[in-house]
């Protein structure tokens, strides 16, 4: 577990080390690499000011120091787009993408266990066989491709939900019927992550599911008399549980990528919809402090991945989640 | 037992389909020179037409066929993919074979940063990156190569590590066996078909990378791509034109996902013992 | 209680044994009534009684189908083609629909299986997996579940702090005891235990078996095992089985320690005892792959005393009468039953109550007066049986040559009978005494003068040939080769022509040897085949007549006056003192406990007995710690 926590703060400092050092590596000067576009309606002092503040004109181990201590007191820069210090902007996406990813990522890890076991169970079988095809092709669909998919149907030509935002804007809402709002702005993109994580995590259980069927304990189990639904959820899904959560943990990094194409195609007010909208208008410091918080989401993630699992399986108190994952 | 892989494939029915399927995107992209009606960068017909006889799936905001692009772009998908996935697949077998064979620190030190590498999020590194610098097709595959191949060394080192305690490789060392000559007289060989499917999964991966950054806005303008085609079409999907402007490219995509997918799933269940079917009579 | 007929299971090729039992709730139920050729068949017509409260051993080897016939039991055989009938308690099984198989297992019939890597579920603490069947019979009663499994968990071994441990933190030992823990909470009716031991070390092994005898008092239980020893230890009863089929049935210890099936004798031969002091014997042959099965007795391409019928006609089981040992089994009647066409393994020799006095002359007769005659054989019995290795030791002058010069028909006894093959051997005429002699044949003391120095080896090797007037030049001379090839002599032109004296003694021992086998026969009688070797080139010897007893199935009467080597050689040692056979039995039992203060004195000063038994005792785990 050391060793894992060890490997999380390695992982946050490389990414510092390259939020800090990319944009100073490239050609031209730091400020310019850093504000882009921004610069040009800059005035001079505002500049200097800048200059000053981030030690841009310093050697780079000064400037390195001034901006971890900047870190440290929270400060992630000034966005000249959204007019706002970066920090703020961030907490102000940051809502709305955790909402998206929670019950995307539950609901998708419940159905994808669930269908997972039912299919390797019956590995095979015509229901198996069916499951596999319906999933294969739903994996071949990009997020992007899904998402505007869902949204011409459902939104455009089926008019069912709103197409883009998190909320009704200009409404007066109270109550309940704020949270309605929200979550039929919420529905569609929910949706559409559901499904780009569904054919993953249905793979990942089956197929450790179909590890775990051939064990010893299972035969002892069904030996015992019990019912067969017993067998299948109490005594292989549980133990076939902790791989699969591991490399949910791991995986977060790619449900951010889908996070971002669907906050961009519905307009959806997270920080992928941030980072788009920083990315199109080259406002680095908001790129930054977008990639810096979803690293660290992601690191929570791992975290949490890692603390469920020791809970779930006991062999994993002792054991490193992956060398379970090379054993099986 | 001895697995020939390429049976196994033909023999499987999704790898048989995922093989076709592939192939077919060989010849569209190949071929399409030959293919394509039309110069995919010449402006042939007034811009949004529908589609007609000679512009079967119509023209785009400035007037170039659609179906030309289409061709054209299978080949950057296709290029970029498998270069990337190649140089990408080599990485790993690079550091994946030197943390096996060289234990201690070298290990140990390759291992945490590929630990390391594992939780960043490769596709906003890629857009920061490309933020940067012109995302070409050279830039893009060195990008892809340089973010890929972490997954697929941690595959190929736990392979290593249970190969080198098995008879014949232990036995090898025995007889005074130079790193070298194991490493490519024993090793690789018995890592092929891993490779293999570290290959096919990193093709869809970059094939999906590419499309998406593309969608994005993260593109050359000098080329022709599937995302890149989304990523115009979208400003006009709700027009009629998404049927035969947006729809195409996005099914490309899918259908090239899809088709590594099966073959690299097919690959997967030959590669792995415990889910190869067993018969008395092929226990020979 | 437990009543199977005719059980026939049998597996569709396509799929292997371990995917066999992968879905028994879709196993089709109402088969066809015959198998096709694409089927396996695991088990052939097995037939098997047991009453409540017999321990039943199932004995065989691996792919004998044991551990099928214990999945049958339990319904966990999914896709294989069941026939014939399992009747329990008068209800018949092999019609259960899956749901009566999940009510059945675990409450009235449970099982420990057979080890093999993790056999509890890693996530889940021990105590509840204790519990799971008695709470599937009693869903609410989860204080009475507790309080049941706690006090079983106690009574084989494990105490408090073991109940909330997972399964990764316990030892091969303790997970089996377990096992038996949660095979016993719902106190079934029929316990089967396959392999209870097997996968355990030394020590660990006899713990459980300690317990193992200590729960199953009272129960109807079935061991299966291809341990002997563990068989003999729990069961009264036992069948051997043998590429599916049963072989021999009867108690366990009559069964194991004086087999009647000619494949359990040599599966007792080939199994390893820390108190046998004899060397192993493999069985001859291969055990045939499931796709190769015999026709016919099962056993035939591997048996010595096969005839034609076995090849193509199934024995059915029969009774036989050798009740020779007293029943240790409360229970059961010491009924045994064989099948096999021959009637189990054949008695080749017997002798009853042999004398043989030589006329004492003058000057010795006077100092014993009133005793004219000297008693060197004074009423012996022995039998002999087919392929049995008998080891006759007694020091010079015991009279042991005498008896296996009147046993191998060279001399008439003063009195009492030899029969071989159940004709008197000394009343046979003609060609019936042609035939007796060349199925007994006797390898001399000392070869040099036994071998005609005026012959050459093919000459010598072919003679018994010759006076049998068996066939023709040729076909001896073929005969000869083949008979020098089985004692390892070359059999070059040049080596045919040696004369007896340009050999060593090795060389003519075998010589001899090979002598004594051209003509195939049942028995031989070898007389200290080694003794005027040298150590080295005795020792090869010894091998050699063993390894071709084993190979060519003959009966060997080894005649020694080396106690070590009689009891790492024969089936059966008899001790001979001045004229009699003052002790018989089993060479272990021989060794370690010699009745005779003949043996005794024989045991001890033979230096190499605490080589052969290592008489230390091993300290018990458990006392010692």
């Amino acid at each position: 577990m050391r060793k894992r926590l060890g490997d999380y703060i390695l992982a946050f400092l490389i990414i510092i080390m390259l939020n800090f050092f990319l944009p100073r590596l490239m050609p031209g000067d730091a400020i310019s690499a850093l504000y882009g576009d921004a610069l040009m309606e800059m005035s001079p002092q505002t500049e200097a000011y800048l200059l000053e503040r981030y030690g841009l004109d310093k050697p780079l181990g000064e400037q390195f120091g001034l901006y971890i201590s900047n870190l440290a007191q929270g400060d992630l820069g000034y966005s000249y787009y959204f007019r706002a210090p970066v920090g703020q902007v961030l907490v102000g996406a940051l809502p709305w993408t955790l909402s998206l990813i929670a019950i995307s990522l539950l609901i998708s890890a419940l159905a994808g266990i669930i269908w997972g076991v039912e299919a390797a169970w019956r590995r095979g079988r015509k229901f198996d066989r069916a499951s596999l095809v319906t999933i294969m092709l739903l994996n071949g669909v990009p997020g992007f491709v899904l998402g505007i998919l869902l949204l011409l149907i459902f939104g455009f030509y089926m008019p069912w939900f709103p197409i883009s935002g998190g909320a009704s804007p200009y409404m007066d809402y109270s109550g309940w019927e704020q949270l309605w709002d929200y979550l039929q702005h919420l529905f569609l993109p929910a949706l559409t992550l559901t499904l780009v994580q569904l054919p993953r995590n249905f793979m990942l259980m089956r197929s450790s599911l179909l590890a775990v069927k051939e064990k010893p304990y299972i035969y002892t189990a069904r030996n015992k008399g019990l019912r067969d639904r017993m067998v299948r959820y109490r005594h292989a899904a549980r133990s076939a549980l902790a791989p699969v959560i591991t490399r949910l943990g791991m995986s977060i990094g790619l449900l951010f990528t889908s996070v971002l194409f669907v906050e961009i195609i519905f307009a959806y007010p997270g920080l992928g919809n941030l980072f788009y909208l920083a990315l199109q208008h080259h406002d680095y410091p908001t790129i930054h402090g977008c990639l810096l918080l979803i690293t660290v989401c992601v690191l929570l993630f791992n975290l949490l991945a890692d603390l469920l699992n020791q809970k779930i399986d006991p062999r994993l108190r002792e054991l490193d989640a992956r060398q379970l994952l090379e054993r099986a | 037992m001895h697995v020939n892989y390429w049976n196994e494939l033909k023999k499987d029915k999704f790898g048989r389909k995922g093989l076709y399927m592939v192939a077919a995107l060989g010849i569209a992209a190949v071929g399409a020179g030959w293919l394509a009606p039309h110069d995919p960068f010449a402006y042939v017909a007034p811009p949004l037409s529908a589609p007609s006889l000679t512009h079967p799936l119509g023209t785009n905001e400035v007037g170039q066929d659609i179906c030309s692009e289409l061709l054209y772009g299978a080949r950057t998908t296709l290029l970029i993919g498998t270069v990337a996935a190649l140089f990408s697949t080599l990485f790993s077998l690079l550091i994946g074979l030197t943390a096996g064979i060289f234990r201690g620190w070298v290990e140990r030190l390759l291992l945490r940063l590929v630990d390391v590498l594992l939780v960043i999020p490769v596709f906003l590194l890629a857009l920061l990156v490309a933020a940067y610098v012109q995302p070409g097709r050279l830039t893009l595959i060195v990008l892809f190569t340089v973010l890929l191949w972490p997954p697929g060394s941690r595959i190929i080192w736990s392979q290593v590590i249970s190969l080198r305690n098995q008879g014949h490789v232990a036995a090898a060392r025995h007889f005074g066996a130079g790193t070298g000559y194991l490493a490519f007289r024993h090793l690789v060989p018995e890592l092929y078909p891993l490779l293999v499917v570290n290959f096919i999964q990193v093709v869809r991966r970059a094939v999906f990378m590419e499309a998406g950054m593309a969608f994005i806005g993260v593109f050359d303008p000098a080329q022709k791509s599937w995302g890149i085609m989304l990523h115009y079409a979208r400003d006009f999907m709700f027009t009629d034109a998404w049927m035969w402007w947006l729809l195409p490219p996005a099914l490309a995509i899918s259908f090239t996902i899809i088709a590594f997918a099966l073959i690299g799933y097919a690959l997967e269940t030959a590669l792995d013992p415990r889910l190869r079917r067993q018969s008395y009579a092929g226990n020979k | 209680m437990l009543e199977i007929n005719n059980l026939t299971v049998s597996f569709p090729v396509s799929h292997n044994h371990e995917r066999a039992y992968q879905h028994p709730d879709q196993a089709p139920q109402n088969v066809q009534p015959e198998a096709s050729a694409s089927q396996l068949t695991v088990l052939n017509k097995v037939n098997l009684s047991v009453q409540t409260g017999e321990i039943w051993g199932i004995v065989g080897e691996s792919g004998s189908g044991k551990s099928t016939l214990a999945l049958t039991l339990m319904g966990m055989v999914g896709e294989a083609l069941q026939q014939g009938s399992i009747k329990f308690k008068g209800q018949e099984l092999l019609e259960n629909s899956p749901r009566c198989w999940e009510k059945l297992r675990g409450s009235a019939i449970s099982m420990v299986m057979q080890q093999s890597g993790e056999m509890l579920t890693p996530t889940l603490p021990l105590i509840d997996q204790i519990m799971e069947p008695y709470l599937k019979l009693y869903p609410r009663q989860k204080e009475t579940a507790q309080r049941l499994g706690s006090q079983l968990l106690r009574r084989v071994g494990l105490d408090e702090s073991y109940f909330y441990r997972y399964p990764h933190t316990l030892s091969g030992g303790e997970v089996q005891r377990a096992l038996i823990a949660m095979a016993l909470i719902t106190d079934p009716e029929l316990l089967i235990l396959d392999e209870p031991v097997s996968s355990l070390d030394v020590r660990t092994k006899s713990d459980i078996l300690n317990l193992l005898t200590e729960i199953t008092a009272g129960r109807t239980v079935l061991v299966i095992s291809h341990d002997l020893h563990t068989v003999k230890r729990l069961a009264h009863r036992t069948a051997v089985l043998y590429c599916g089929a049963i072989l021999e049935t009867g108690p366990a210890a009559d069964c194991l320690q004086e087999p009647a099936h000619p494949y359990t004798r040599a599966l007792v031969r080939a199994y390893p005892t820390l108190e046998g002091a004899r060397e192993l014997q493999g069985i001859r042959g291969e055990f045939p792959p499931l796709n190769q099965r015999p026709e016919g007795c099962p056993f035939h391409t591997r048996c010595t005393q096969s005839l034609d019928i076995c090849s193509w006609q199934r024995p059915e089981p029969v009774e036989v009468g050798r009740t020779s040992l007293e029943h240790t089994s409360p229970i059961g009647n010491g009924r045994r039953q064989i099948a096999c066409h021959r009637a189990g393994v054949l008695e080749l020799l017997r002798c009853e109550n042999v004398v043989q006095r030589y006329k004492l002359d003058k000057k010795q007769a006077n100092s014993e007066p009133g005793n004219n005659y000297l008693e060197a054989v004074s009423g012996v019995s022995l039998t002999l049986r087919e392929g049995e290795v008998y080891a006759l030791v007694g020091e010079s002058g015991s009279g042991k040559s005498t008896l296996g010069r009147i046993l191998a028909g060279v001399d008439r006894p003063y009195r009492g009978e030899v029969f071989f093959q159940q004709q008197p051997l000394h009343k046979m005429f003609g060609a019936a005494k042609k035939e007796q002699s060349r199925n007994l044949q006797m390898l001399f003391q000392n070869s040099g003068e036994a071998l005609s120095h005026r012959l050459n080896v093919h000459e010598l090797v072919s003679e018994p040939l010759q006076i049998q007037k068996i066939g023709d030049p040729k076909s001896r001379q073929k005969a000869v080769r083949k008979a020098l090839e089985w004692v390892n002599l070359p059999v070059t032109g040049h080596f045919l022509h040696e004369y007896p004296h340009h050999l060593s003694g090795g060389e003519l021992q075998r010589v001899a040897l090979a002598r004594a086998l051209v003509l195939e026969p049942k028995v031989l009688i070898a007389d200290e085949p080694s003794a005027s070797l040298d150590a080295s080139v005795q020792a090869k010897i010894i091998k050699l007549l063993l390894h071709l007893q084993n190979e060519r199935g003959f009966a060997l009467i080894l005649i020694t006056h080396e106690l070590a080597l009689a009891a790492k050689a024969g089936d059966k040692v008899g001790v001979m003192y001045q004229g009699k056979i003052v002790e018989e039995g089993p060479p272990a039992k021989v060794l370690r406990y010699p009745q005779h203060w003949y043996t005794k004195t024989l045991t001890d000063t033979d230096t190499d007995r605490d080589l052969l038994i290592g008489d230390k005792t091993i300290p018990h785990p458990k006392s010692a710690g």
